[in-house]
Formats: structure tokens, C-alpha cells, sequence
């Protein structure tokens, strides 16, 4: 997190990481277009020609809060191609949250399985506790054959110490739930970590509620 | 609460200065490009007040308005002004006395205000007349020439002029995301292959620690190979020479029995010791430690002495020997009995593994050494360089799986433990025969057919006419 006191402005850096094509930009560019225009600004992508991220994609998004706080979450993703190792460790650093994006079909297990690891060791070379950092668990593309059942993924989430969610990225379904749950776990570590109600007067509460105005769908979406 | 970890974040970082992600070449382009369609000058000043772009043309109203005292002090309060206005997110529309206006708007990236261009001065269309403050300013302007400078102005309708400055705004803005784009993706791509680097560079280390470490377990594995075999060696040679004692009868007459356990002694301490003797030689040539001495040998005297030597061998195990030695042979340059060690191994091996019926040959002929390709690229410089002797042992036996060929040099290394309980041996004849053909400066090479046979062919240097 940066802190800007001249500005009276928070930045909060938000990465969505998970293995290659599980559809991490697709996320992006779903909250893109759902999000309200005034909160949302570009999306920016570094894509190769065939549409693979090359070194990440940011979307920033600004929350104002009640007490004049100006909140801007910046959100990025990595390459998920094992060769971009490095860059990904780039983009990780001094990040403030994680939303892992697994694919839910069942030949995919093992490849969510690796990134995972790699996500821990990557945080772990970047000075970052990874039992410390918060990360939810995206289960993606729910609209796929063969993936794991909504009755694995309950059982698995009544085990899990990261919070679970489904989604459809490519419908948009799932997206803005990921990214409320993400935003107030990492809220939530925050306020624990650096005291922001009392630092700044934003409670979490409070909070969560503008970003629940401020990314609840919006109907001028169509003039993007 | 502003920690180190962020110093390190190369992608959090802002656009501070707008010049940093737009070149005052293509804002001023763009400006042109403005003001050369709708005629309206254009001024862009960053956010920290300099000036990256001004295209305007002297209007003659503003000219006439100079040359009065009271009219330039005017002009220079109003153009002051309108420069050092900064717009907190709306658009400012800033009169002038002379009944233009200019259009202050303000230029965001991701929030923040980054700067702000200035548009101006026109004429609102709606605007009819001249205000009387145009000639107030100073009692010499002359009020019917103000007003026809005044005419002559641009003039722009206001709804239209709010357009024009949105579509200026949003290509400003998408010129500054795209350089900032450009900057981050440049940014990345050098951090990228610093970091790629980094690990390399920490691999490497790590591989040439370890491969230290491996050099000195190396060394310590020969030292101690040469210091037990020599250990077992003294004792050794005091058991064979007590046998020797006890067969002549030193120690006094033997019944048959005896001389028989005798000789099985005798045997297998001789056994015991050619092992010794093996991993003796290893040890020296892995320590690089071997002594050869350097002569003539004619390889006919050669072949013809391990042939002596093997023939009661191949005679029993019912294998036919032939020994073949082409005219104009030259002798070899080189250690006697190193070489006779070489082919002595090899012809033995050849035997041992040839089933009754089979054949051995053991030939020498004239060659070349010391060449690689004969033909292809650079084939002058990879040209045999020096006559050489070339010594083969050709075997009909059991042959080699292609597989296991690559392997067959290295000490302790067997083809599979079958081999090794049928017909004995430690697997280390070939790895120090390979290593005396390396001392002599030779090559040797091996090829096989399981079921047919194996050849070894020994190519080494030529002594010198004169030697």
C-alpha cells in the first residue's frame, strides 16, 4: 500500500494470478465493463498477438471515502505462461492481495495446483508471508464440461482458509463478487495491519459499502 | 507507513510529469493539427506550469491593443491570469476585456490532474457586439478600429467550442495513456530481463559450487583409491611370496592335496592382486599421475606376443585366434607395456566373451590421427594431421546393446550384473584402458552388433621414422 498524506490518497495494489489461460485478463476486462465509468478508469493491456498476456494488464479503480480519503485499488494480473516467471514476481511485489483465478475443469487440476506453489514461492522471494497475504480463490469458467461439481467446490470451501467463488469470467458472472470479496479481505488485513479507521476515519465498514455503490452495475456501461 | 517494499514496486508509479509519457513534439503536432482545422490556438502546460505546446497565430485585435499602454497592461493581466488557472475538475471558461473568452480545460490520468490545455482566444458566436471595457482600457484606442479587429475574430458557438475542447481533452488523454503504456511495458521488459538475468547468475554459481564440490570428492575418491590399493597390496605381495615358499617346498614336502589348495591360493592372490593393481593404475591416471614412457614399438612384436598370451586361453575355450599385420605398418610411439596392457585387456575380453567356435583377430594397419571430417566446412583445417597406427580387436561374440555403448568406458561400469557373475572382472579393465589410450594421445573407439560381434579399434600415434 502507498500512502500519498498530500493527496489524502491510499493506493492499494490488488494481483490476479493463477495458471496460463484460466482467464485472469478475461476477469479484467469483465469488471471493465461492468463497473460504474466514474469509478473504473482504462484497462490497460500488454497482450502478444494472441491476445497472451505479455508482461500484465492494470485496471485501476478509485473508491472516495466519507471522510475524504481517496482510495485508488489498482488491479493487475501476471503472465501465466511458466516462462514469465520473472515478470510475475515483478508484478507481485508489494502487493496487498491476491485473487487466484483456477480453472475449473478437472484436466486443469494440476496446472492450478503448480501455479499455486508458485504463487507461494514467488511471495515468499518477494519478502511477502504467504500465510500472511490475503488470497481468495477464484474457481473459473463454471460453463465448461468436465469441471469440478458445485457440491466438490462447497466441500472444498468448508476446508479451505481462503474463501471460494465461482464464476463465468467470459459472461461476467462471478467477477464483481470476486473482486467485492477480495477487495474486503484485503480491507480487512489492512485495518489490522496499519490501523486505517483510526489513521484515516474510513471504517471497513463504511468502506465496503462505497465500493459496493461504486461497483454495482452500471447502466451507462453501454457507452464504453 | 510508506515502507522499502514500495521503493522496489516499479509498477505502482504514477504519471508524475506529463513530459515524461508525451514528447513536446506530438502534443505540438496535435495542437497544429487543432488549431489548422476549427482555427483555435492551443496552449497545453503541465501540471507543473511548463509549457509543452503554444500554436497560435497574432491577432490584429490583439496587436492594435499592444501598441497602447493601457491595452498591452491589460492583455499581459489576462493572459497572466488565464496561464496561472488551474481547473479543479471542470472546465473554466476565462473572459477577456475584449469580449473573446478562453476555455481552460483540465487534463486526468487515472484521477489525478496531470496539466491542462488552454484554448483561445475566441469569439462566442453569441457574443454580437464589442464590450465597452475593449476601449476602456486606454483613452488613445480608437473605438471604431478596436471593433473592426473585433469583427475579425474567430468566433465559435459555445456548444460547438465544449466539443471541440472534449475531443482535444480525450486525445491528450489517450496520447498520455499509450506513453505511459509504453513507458510501463519498457520498464517491465528491462526489469524482466534483469531479474532473468539475476537467477541465471545465481544458478550459475550454484552449479559451479557444486560442481567444485564434486572436483574435490573426485579427488579425495582417487587418493583414497590409490591408498588402499596400495595398503592391500604390501600384505598382498607377503601371502603370494609365503605361497611360493610353501609350493617350492621351503617348508618341506607336500602331499597332492596340499599343492592343490596351494595353487588355488596362489590363483586367487594373483587374482587379488591384478584388481589392486587396476584400481592402483586408476587411481594414478585419474591423478593424472602415470608415468609413460615414450618409444618405439613395432606392433608386430606386439600383437604377436598377446597372442602368445591368450592362445592356451582361446585354445580351451575352443576359439579360433588370428593375428593380422598389414605391410608397411609403422611402430607405434609409445610405453611397451602400457600397450601391451591396452591389448592384453582387450584380446582377453574378446575371448571371454566369444562362445566356443567363435573368432578372434587382432590387426594392425597404417592410418591417420588427429583428423576430424574429411569433407564439409573448414575440412583443410580438420585434416589428419599425423600418421598413427590403427590396432584392431574384432570378436564374434556376444556384441553390445547400442544403449549401453557410450558407457562401456566408465570405471566400475558393467553391462549388467549377469556379465559381471558369469564371467568375473570388476568393470574397470575398460575405463583404464580408455585412459592409457588417452595418455598416449590416441583415440579409441567401439562398434557393435549384439549377436554378431564387437570391433575396438585403437588408433595410435606413429613413432617417427628416425625413432
Amino acid at each position: 500500500m502507498q500512502v500519498d498524506f498530500a493527496a489524502k490518497e491510499l493506493t492499494v495494489k490488488l494481483v490476479y494470478y493463477g495458471p496460463a489461460l484460466s482467464g485472469k485478463t478475461t476477469n479484467l476486462r469483465a469488471i471493465h465493463w461492468l463497473g460504474t465509468s466514474k469509478a473504473c478508469g482504462e484497462l490497460m493491456t500488454l497482450e502478444t498477438q494472441n491476445d497472451r498476456t505479455l508482461f500484465f494488464d492494470m485496471l485501476p479503480i478509485t473508491v472516495s471515502s466519507e471522510s475524504g480519503i481517496k482510495v485508488r485499488l489498482k488491479l493487475f494480473t501476471v503472465p501465466g505462461q511458466v516462462m514469465h516467471n520473472a515478470t510475475r514476481r515483478l508484478v507481485l511485489q508489494a502487493t496487498d492481495g491476491v485473487a487466484f483465478i483456477a480453472d475449473s475443469q478437472r484436466s486443469e487440476a494440476a496446472a492450478n495446483r503448480e501455479s499455486f506453489l508458485n504463487l507461494k514461492q514467488n511471495l515468499a522471494e518477494n519478502g511477502i508471508d504467504p500465510d500472511r497475504v490475503p488470497i481468495i480463490i477464484q474457481f473459473n469458467k463454471r460453463d465448461m464440461d468436465d469441471i469440478r461439481t458445485d457440491e466438490e467446490l462447497e466441500a472444498i470451501a468448508r476446508q479451505s482458509r481462503e474463501p471460494i467463488y465461482t464464476a463465468v469470467a467470459t459472461r461476467g458472472y462471478g467477477v464483481m463478487q470476486t473482486l467485492r470479496g477480495l477487495i474486503r479481505e484485503t480491507w480487512s488485513k489492512l485495518e489490522e495491519e496499519h490501523g486505517l479507521h483510526e489513521k484515516f476515519g474510513v471504517s471497513p465498514v463504511r468502506f465496503m459499502q462505497e465500493v459496493e455503490s461504486k461497483l454495482k452495475h452500471d447502466p451507462r456501461q453501454q457507452e464504453r | 507507513m510508506q515502507d522499502d517494499t514500495n521503493a522496489a514496486d516499479i509498477l505502482m508509479g504514477d504519471v508524475v510529469r506529463l513530459e515524461d509519457v508525451l514528447s513536446r513534439d506530438s502534443v505540438t503536432s496535435v495542437s497544429k493539427s487543432f488549431f489548422t482545422l476549427f482555427g483555435l490556438p492551443v496552449r497545453v502546460i503541465s501540471h507543473e506550469g511548463d509549457l509543452l505546446a503554444d500554436v497560435h497565430r497574432d491577432r490584429p485585435l490583439c496587436n492594435y491593443l499592444n501598441t497602447s499602454p493601457g491595452g498591452e497592461r491589460a492583455c499581459a493581466q489576462t493572459v497572466g491570469a488565464v496561464r496561472d488557472l488551474e481547473p479543479d475538475g471542470e472546465t473554466i471558461v476565462h473572459p477577456c476585456f475584449t469580449g473573446a473568452v478562453y476555455r481552460i480545460v483540465p487534463l486526468h490520468y487515472q484521477g489525478r490532474p496531470i496539466g491542462r490545455f488552454i484554448i483561445g482566444p475566441y469569439v462566442p458566436a453569441e457574443t454580437k457586439r464589442a464590450p465597452a471595457s475593449l476601449t476602456a482600457v486606454d483613452p488613445s484606442i480608437d473605438a471604431g478600429a478596436a471593433r473592426g479587429h473585433f469583427d475579425r475574430m474567430p468566433r465559435v458557438r459555445e456548444d460547438i467550442a465544449e466539443q471541440l475542447s472534449a475531443h482535444l481533452k480525450g486525445v491528450l488523454e489517450l496520447l498520455v495513456f499509450s506513453g505511459h503504456r509504453a513507458q510501463l511495458a519498457s520498464t517491465m521488459q528491462v526489469a524482466s530481463v534483469r531479474e532473468n538475468y539475476r537467477e541465471l547468475a545465481e544458478k550459475n554459481e550454484a552449479l559451479k559450487t557444486s560442481y567444485d564440490e564434486l572436483k574435490q570428492l573426485d579427488q579425495l575418491k582417487s587418493t583414497f583409491l590409490a591408498t588402499v590399493s596400495h595398503e592391500l597390496r604390501t600384505p598382498l605381495t607377503s601371502i603370494i611370496g609365503y605361497t611360493e615358499m610353501l609350493e617350492g617346498g621351503a617348508a618341506g614336502a607336500l602331499n597332492e592335496g596340499q599343492s592343490d589348495f596351494l595353487e588355488t591360493i596362489r590363483g586367487k592372490a594373483d587374482q587379488l592382486l591384478g584388481l589392486i593393481s587396476s584400481l592402483l593404475d586408476l587411481g594414478r591416471l585419474e591423478a593424472k599421475n602415470l608415468e609413460l614412457l615414450n618409444e618405439a614399438v613395432d606392433p608386430r612384436t606386439l600383437l604377436s606376443d598377446i597372442g602368445s598370451t591368450i592362445v592356451p586361453n582361446a585354445n580351451r575355450r575352443n576359439v579360433a585366434l588370428e593375428i593380422r599385420v598389414a605391410s608397411g605398418v609403422p611402430k607405434i610411439w609409445g610405453d611397451p607395456v602400457r600397450l601391451r596392457q591396452i591389448l592384453l585387456n582387450l584380446a582377453d575380453n574378446a575371448v571371454k566373451f566369444t562362445d566356443a567356435g567363435g573368432e578372434v583377430e587382432l590387426s594392425a594397419e597404417a592410418g591417420e590421427l588427429g583428423g576430424g571430417t574429411s569433407s564439409g566446412l573448414g575440412a583443410a583445417l580438420f585434416a589428419a594431421s599425423r600418421p598413427a597406427v590403427i590396432l584392431t580387436v574384432r570378436d564374434t561374440g556376444m556384441g553390445i546393446p547400442e544403449d549401453k555403448l557410450p558407457r562401456i568406458f566408465d570405471a566400475f561400469y558393467q553391462i549388467d550384473a549377469g556379465t559381471t557373475r558369469t564371467h568375473g572382472g570388476a568393470g574397470l579393465g575398460l575405463s583404464i584402458v580408455k585412459q592409457l589410450v588417452n595418455g598416449h594421445d590416441g583415440k579409441i573407439e567401439v562398434t557393435s552388433s549384439p549377436g554378431e560381434g564387437t570391433i575396438f579399434t585403437v588408433t595410435l600415434p606413429a613413432a617417427h621414422d628416425d625413432d
